[in-house]
């Protein structure tokens, strides 16, 4: 596990939740919170551009060529494998893990990895908009099965040596942190979760531009769907 | 759909104020509604991000103390 590892991570999973967001768009409770979505999956993805193109000053990029073939190989959680059904989802997301992500973020600003400390420093700024938004609507909603599988999915992120990661997370949301049970002899380092599988097979096409096919964009043939 | 009670009866108006540059005065670019603070601030930011404001502020609409309206005295 290197730093560049570390870096990846929360690329894939800024992008998955950028595009989750992104998905609500026109389906939240209000014009606000639709806004809102919007504006937050422009962040997130923007802030993965910024995280990959982190991988090349640090010296190490751990892409693969899997990644254009193998849903699998991306590294986000299994909580952005299919997209959300419920409200309850986009707001756990949104206080828990969008938050997870942010507090592994200060921990790099505040390192001693000068690239990063440059670079990460404005998605800072914006994420504290993400978080004013996660706490308001989680105040409202209150505990949910979504929060609870938040919570599993950021202590698991944050991996067996994230206890202070846990509780600084913990204290940034005013909550307790949930004494859960995690099977740590079935954690991938790489894609620090627990559990196998892969994003939904459409998400994954539209990654790899082959949806824009589909909707003839760049006028190639469409593939054809397995 | 779930009935969230912040979508409609909770929800408090707040006035948006912002500037482009230091020299000009703040003015109001529109409102928002939300049932808290921290919720307003949040759409406040996503819903005026038209220009590179270098200040916004929002208030409650009912914290404005108001003089005198159009067509009074």
């Amino acid at each position: 596990m290197s730093l560049s590892d570390l870096v990846l991570s929360i690329a894939d999973n800024k992008q998955m939740l950028g595009l989750r967001y992104a998905e609500w768009a026109t389906r939240a409770p209000s014009l606000e919170a639709d806004i809102a979505a919007a504006a937050m999956g422009l962040d997130d993805l923007g802030h993965s551009r910024v995280l990959y193109g982190c991988l090349e000053p640090l010296g190490e990029d751990p892409r693969g060529p899997g990644r254009e073939s193998d849903a699998g190989s991306l590294r986000s959680l299994q909580y952005f494998d299919a997209p959300w059904t419920e409200w309850a989802q986009f707001v756990a997301a949104n206080a828990i893990l969008d938050s997870a992500f942010t507090v592994m973020i200060e921990a790099c600003v505040s390192g001693s990895v000068e690239v990063l400390q440059h670079r990460l420093r404005k998605m800072l700024m914006e994420e504290r908009y993400h978080f004013l938004h996660g706490r308001s609507w989680l105040k409202e909603m209150g505990d949910s099965p979504a929060v609870e599988q938040a919570w599993r999915e950021a202590l698991e992120w944050f991996g067996p040596d994230g206890g202070e990661l846990g509780r600084r997370l913990a204290a940034k949301l005013e909550r307790p942190e949930p004494k859960l049970k995690i099977d740590w002899s079935k954690w991938d380092p790489i894609r620090r979760r627990t559990l196998p599988g892969a994003i939904d097979l459409r998400t994954f096409d539209m990654l790899r531009g082959l949806e824009e096919q589909r909707y003839g964009i760049t006028g190639a043939e469409a593939p054809a769907r397995g | 759909m779930t009935q969230y009670k912040r979508v409609s009866g909770d929800a408090v108006e707040y006035e948006v104020f912002a500037r482009k540059t230091r020299g000009e005065p703040l003015h109001q670019v529109g409102s928002v509604v939300a049932p808290d603070d921290d919720l307003a601030v949040a759409y406040a930011r996503a819903t005026y991000d038209e220009e590179r404001w270098v200040e916004m502020a929002i208030v409650r609409k009912e914290h404005v103390i108001e003089l005198w309206r159009p067509g009074e005295p």
